[in-house]
């Protein structure tokens, strides 16, 4: 639903960086291709958030309205005109036997995946109510950000496809291009703003303009079932378990979270292009040009058969536009976004943002999933880096070494100081530890689903 | 018994595996925990792969004398135990990987284990990978079931009896 009294905030961040807004626009590259640039069904930043949150579209770190609420109803009242189901997340004491009612957005009492996490002051002002869980804020239940602006608009079944696709359009326009030191894009090498301070920079994987079963829809059943179960621990129980609050890894998606990459420093070579970016953890994209991967084996890869936190990435040059295709990457989790698998590749171009002179502004990047285990279709992301100076200025990168003080203490995160005792169980790193977290402290006696038996042989 | 030919054996395959291993050991931690001079032959079946850029881990349940089960605690819930490869780059070129060692994975390996008595150690010699679901005859081991892996080019390292 648009809703244009986000005009002004608009105009207003514009102001504030007095710089060219650009919007959530896919790339313009002057021909229609079989896999980039497509349109978006929808332009996030034309719609307002679910809610319930209290938080207003400025950038990360500015001042907040503590007045600001967007929802229907808070401190647990219901809003007009909606009538709540007898059971809800905030009710409830076993979510996997609601799964019938996942669908619908009063389950969840229309609160967005990234509100979720805020109710109970995940970032910032708590809105959890006086009688928590029960007095749980409703979010506006008519609002979502549109389906089919979210699934990839692209009708191949896997990157490889969409690669050798783009591969074979490149070639028909006469590349790829063999860049040398002379001709390859050098005005990309520099400093790239926040994504999340990007004027007009909303995209659907921030969380806070999507309904909870809109994101359901785009999964299969096991991974609906992690979705719900991250949202009930925000939720509900109040037990957040973030990677990073424990110096776990980040993860691959978290390269499009907000709060965990800041300025992106992008260095560009003939051969090599490295993306840098980070806050609590390095996120370090090496795009290896003119490479091919090895196709033997369970995915995708450029060295040994080892799943990589970040995967391993080769691309081609399409003149001046950088096409990618990432694969052999770890499976993790994003708060308040869905898990993904082992089997995660995507498809991303870089293609240069210029100005009505040709003046370069940044770049738009496209991104496209393919996750065949945790999707059950693909989807894109689009969203724009701004580039804020070169290397010759400004801060330079900070490479981070995360050290543990939050530990997990009866299943809440848990500051620990130096010198304290406690009792630590080592976590199965690669058994979705976080929910492990959950199951033992806050999901006995739910019915959820039993893992094979892999000790008995008959 | 200990006979002089394991007794060989065992030195032989220790000499192996430091020359093979040696420089990548000695890059990330001592490995003055363990006791050298200890061995321990185990089938067991893989919980996990932690492929751990210093060193691969295989946490395993060590199956019980029927082979038809896994050793169990007091409580009935299976002992595991972790055998600490090379890097999880080189273990992958020889065949151990996320991939082809998923949970459920029926192995064979030789190990020292920790001085402490806790339930890890790290590897000896040739490690065998039964076909899947199909562990070995009760007093056997993987490297005779037909259609086994070996794993490197060593035999199993045997254990002082």
């Amino acid at each position: 639903m648009k809703n244009k009294i986000w005009c002004l905030p608009v105009f207003v961040l514009a102001t504030f960086f007095g710089q060219t807004v650009v919007a959530q626009k896919t790339a313009v590259i002057g021909f229609t291709s079989v896999g980039r640039a497509a349109p978006l069904a929808a332009d996030i930043n034309e719609y307002p958030m679910v809610g319930a949150t209290t938080r207003v579209l400025i950038p990360i770190g500015a001042p907040r309205d503590p007045n600001a609420f967007t929802g229907t109803a808070r401190n647990g009242e219901s809003p007009p005109g909606i009538e709540p189901l007898p059971i809800d997340m905030f009710s409830s004491k076993d979510f996997y036997k609601d799964r019938a009612l996942w669908t619908d957005p009063r389950y969840f009492r229309c609160n967005s995946s990234a509100a979720m996490e805020d109710l109970w002051g995940g970032s910032g002002q708590g809105l959890i109510g006086d009688n928590p869980p029960l007095s749980a804020p409703w979010g506006v239940c008519d609002r979502d950000y549109p389906r089919e602006a979210i699934v990839s608009p692209y009708k191949f079944a896997t990157a490889q496809a969409h690669y050798e696709a783009l591969m074979a359009e490149t070639r028909q326009r006469g590349g790829p291009t063999k860049h040398t030191y002379a001709t390859v894009p050098g005005e990309w090498s520099g400093v790239y703003m926040h994504p999340g301070r990007t004027p007009d920079g909303q995209y659907w994987y921030r969380g806070r303009h999507v309904q909870i079963p809109t994101v359901l829809s785009l999964l299969t059943p096991e991974y609906q079932t992690r979705f719900v179960q991250e949202a009930y621990h925000h939720g509900n129980t109040n037990a957040a378990q973030w990677p990073s609050q424990y110096c776990w890894p980040e993860g691959f998606m978290r390269r499009w979270h907000e709060a965990a990459v800041w300025e992106h420093y992008i260095m560009v070579t003939p051969d090599m292009v490295q993306i840098m970016a980070g806050v609590a953890r390095n996120f370090i994209t090496n795009i290896h040009i003119g490479r091919e991967f090895n196709m033997e084996g369970a995915v995708p890869r450029l060295g040994a058969d080892v799943p990589r936190w970040y995967g391993e990435t080769i691309g081609f040059w399409d003149n001046d536009t950088l096409i990618t295709w990432t694969s052999n990457i770890q499976g993790w989790k994003v708060h308040s976004a869905p898990e993904y698998s082992n089997f995660l590749q995507t498809i991303e171009i870089y293609t240069p943002n210029r100005d009505a002179a040709g003046n370069f502004l940044g770049l738009n990047h496209e991104a496209i999933f393919y996750d065949p285990e945790a999707l059950v279709e693909p989807i894109r992301i689009v969203r724009n880096y701004v580039k804020q100076s070169g290397f010759d200025t400004g801060d330079p990168y900070v490479f981070i070494e995360c050290v543990q003080s939050i530990f997990p203490i009866d299943g809440k995160a848990t500051p620990v100081s130096p010198g304290n005792v406690i009792e630590y169980e080592v976590p199965d790193m690669y058994g979705r530890p976080w929910a492990r977290i959950w199951e033992k402290y806050f999901e006995q006696g739910m019915e959820k689903q039993k893992e094979a038996d892999i000790f008995s042989f008959p | 018994m200990i006979t002089k030919r394991k007794i060989s054996l065992a030195l032989a395959t220790t000499l192996a595996a430091v020359t093979l291993y040696g420089p990548t050991v000695q890059a990330h931690h001592s490995f003055a925990m363990y006791d050298m001079k200890v061995l321990k032959v185990f089938t067991g079946v893989v919980t996990r792969i932690d492929p751990a850029p210093n060193h691969l881990q295989i946490y395993f349940a060590p199956m019980n004398a029927e082979h038809n089960n896994v050793e169990r605690d007091a409580a009935g819930e299976p002992i595991v135990w972790a055998v600490e490869m090379t890097g999880s780059a080189q273990m992958a070129r020889q065949g151990v990987s996320v991939n082809s060692f998923p949970p459920g994975t029926v192995f064979s390996v030789a190990l020292h284990p920790l001085r402490n008595g806790e339930t890890a150690g790290t590897r000896q010699g040739g490690l065998f990978q039964c076909p899947e679901r199909m562990p070995p005859a009760p007093g056997m081991y993987c490297d005779s079931v037909a259609g086994h892996i070996a794993i490197g080019d060593e035999p199993l390292a045997l254990v002082a009896e």
